[in-house]
């Protein structure tokens, strides 16, 4: 078995672009651009830059993780895009990790609510607890009114809203889900549209 | 030359080889139409939704019915505009990693460019020419001097031809996509009620149908209220006269005053069998062509053609930077 995989880390399901290079669990390269919400022109030519600067290319990487929401911002669809295509170009196993959780990564808190705005009083949300570097979930990602969602949590929780992940923690907490059928992949979108729902 | 050319920018995912700008190897369309169907017209947040999930298909299938590999692609061409945002940003990042993948270059190609080209895939293109771009988003006049050179000489000042078609096939409860069925129900019937032809006189290339359609509109509900019998394809029938009247007499106004060499029709509403008889019957000094019918829908073999075209005339136009634009402007 190979001991050093070279892995990518990839999420632009929030208004940041968080993009990192990972040889086994040591970190290459990062980048983490907040509130520019030029996921679309950005995300190419800085992967692109990340990878020669260590002298990389797609095919040589191992493993990809891709945030995959929840939320229905349109961010989440181009970083999605973008792993799929890379997934069907080579035999890379993809890997999806939710992008609360990397959330909550940037986070060295022994409780953490990780937090991304729905509006009208509701966000998506999930809550962690911590320990020596590895998170675990105790209650996983949601769409929910926020009073509601915290009056089941510790009053002691750190409540996140951003921060760069530190991306070394989807590994040793085991929080990557790898994709068996990359062509069905999609993003977790935790609702249905506006559209179907008032279809009904 | 191995062009890929990529377009998502309405409903349809669709990915396309073609060789040389010309030879069409292949060409696969996966149509949302179905979805759709159920809200009367495309819902951007579902559309974004079903390219995401089909992308890759649609990459593997374009490839494995052309018989080529990536590696044997020398520049990738994908819509960049106009169109619904959040679908041409799923196509232009599919389209930018395979660029940075394979490291080959990467344009941008307009939407109506692709639709223009789509013309240029059976019939080479002779300038001046002159394009009468009709569907449901545009309705325009371009003059051409050579190739990937537009001007704009006139367009609707409301609705787009295709969304007048829609939305008459709406009231008349015609199922969707309406135009189609218009355009059916036209050929059974007879130009009884002579529409208004807005516009057709003015002395510029500038078109309206917003007036034609509340007239046709004001006229069902007015027949409907008193219980009166009429046929709906005697509706159909006039409507479409009065459209295609409008569109060919201004054509061939303007064929004559740009002394072209030719005209083309681009678009979903060339497709259009009335539009297509009138075309030829009145104008028969000056050629006209129309693409073939599965080219004159949303496909990428159009981009790609179009890509093909505008790398050839101008090699920097490649750009990794390139991002989405719903407003984008041809000239
Ligand atoms: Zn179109």
């Amino acid at each position: 078995m190979k001991s050093l995989y070279k892995r990518l880390i990839l999420d632009t399901a929030t208004k940041s672009i968080y993009v990192a290079l990972y040889l086994g669990d040591e970190e290459l390269q990062v980048r983490f651009q907040e509130g520019l919400n030029d996921h679309s022109v950005t995300l190419l030519p800085m992967l692109e830059e990340m990878l020669k600067t260590i002298h990389w290319k797609l095919e040589d990487l191992d493993e990809v993780y891709i945030g995959i929401g929840p939320g229905s911002y349109t961010g989440v669809r181009i970083g999605v895009s973008v792993a799929k295509m890379i997934g069907f170009m080579h035999p890379i196993d993809i890997y999806t990790v939710s992008s609360l959780f990397l959330l909550a990564s940037s986070s060295d808190s022994s409780e953490i609510v990780s937090f991304i705005d729905a509006r009208r009083n509701n966000a998506f949300m999930a809550y962690y607890k911590q320990n020596n570097h590895v998170l675990t979930e105790v209650i996983g990602d949601c769409l929910e009114n926020i009073d509601t969602f915290l009056s089941k949590v510790s009053p002691l929780a750190t409540v996140i809203k951003q921060g760069c992940p530190k991306g070394y923690k989807v590994f040793t907490s085991h929080m990557g889900q790898k994709v068996s059928e990359l062509h069905d992949l999609v993003p977790n979108y935790l609702q249905i549209t506006e559209a179907e729902r008032k279809k009904g | 030359m191995l062009v890929m050319g990529v377009e998502t920018s309405c409903d349809e995912s669709s990915v396309s080889i073609v060789k040389d700008g010309k030879l069409v190897l292949s060409n696969i369309v996966l149509s949302q139409i179905d979805i759709h169907q159920a809200y009367g017209g495309v819902v951007p947040e579902i559309a974004s939704r079903e390219h995401v999930k089909g992308i890759t298909r649609v990459f593997d299938q374009a490839l494995k019915k052309a018989n080529v590999t990536l590696d044997d692609i020398d520049l990738i061409a994908v819509t960049e505009g106009p169109g619904l945002i959040g679908s041409l940003l799923i196509g232009i990042n599919a389209a930018k990693t395979v660029a940075l993948d394979r490291q080959i270059p990467i344009v941008g190609v307009h939407h109506i460019a692709g639709h223009i080209y789509a013309n240029h895939i059976s019939n080479e293109l002779e300038f001046p020419c002159l394009a009468l771009v009709v569907s449901g988003g545009h309705t325009e006049l371009i003059l051409m001097k050579e190739h990937m050179d537009f001007r704009k000489l006139g367009e609707t000042q409301d609705d787009a031809v295709g969304e007048a078609y829609d939305k008459i096939a709406r009231v008349l409860h015609l199922p969707y996509p309406g135009g189609p069925q218009v355009d059916y129900l036209a050929s059974l019937g007879m130009d009884k009620y002579h529409f208004p032809r807005p516009l057709i006189d003015s002395p510029d290339y500038n078109f309206s149908f917003s007036g034609l359609k509340s007239h046709v509109i004001n006229l069902h509900h007015n027949l409907m209220q008193r219980a009166e019998e009429f046929e709906v394809a005697d509706f159909c029938r006039s409507f479409q006269e009065a459209v295609t009247d409008i569109l060919v007499h201004k054509t061939k106004k303007a064929a004559k005053e740009y002394q072209v060499k030719q005209i083309i029709v681009a678009g979903g509403v060339a497709a259009n069998k009335g539009l297509r008889k009138k075309m030829k019957e009145w104008i028969q000094d000056i050629p006209v062509f129309f693409p073939a019918m599965e080219y004159c829908t949303d496909n990428a073999a159009m981009i790609a053609v179009a890509g093909y075209h505008q790398y050839q005339k101008n090699p920097t136009s490649s750009n990794m930077m390139l991002n989405g634009n719903s407003r984008l402007n041809l000239e």
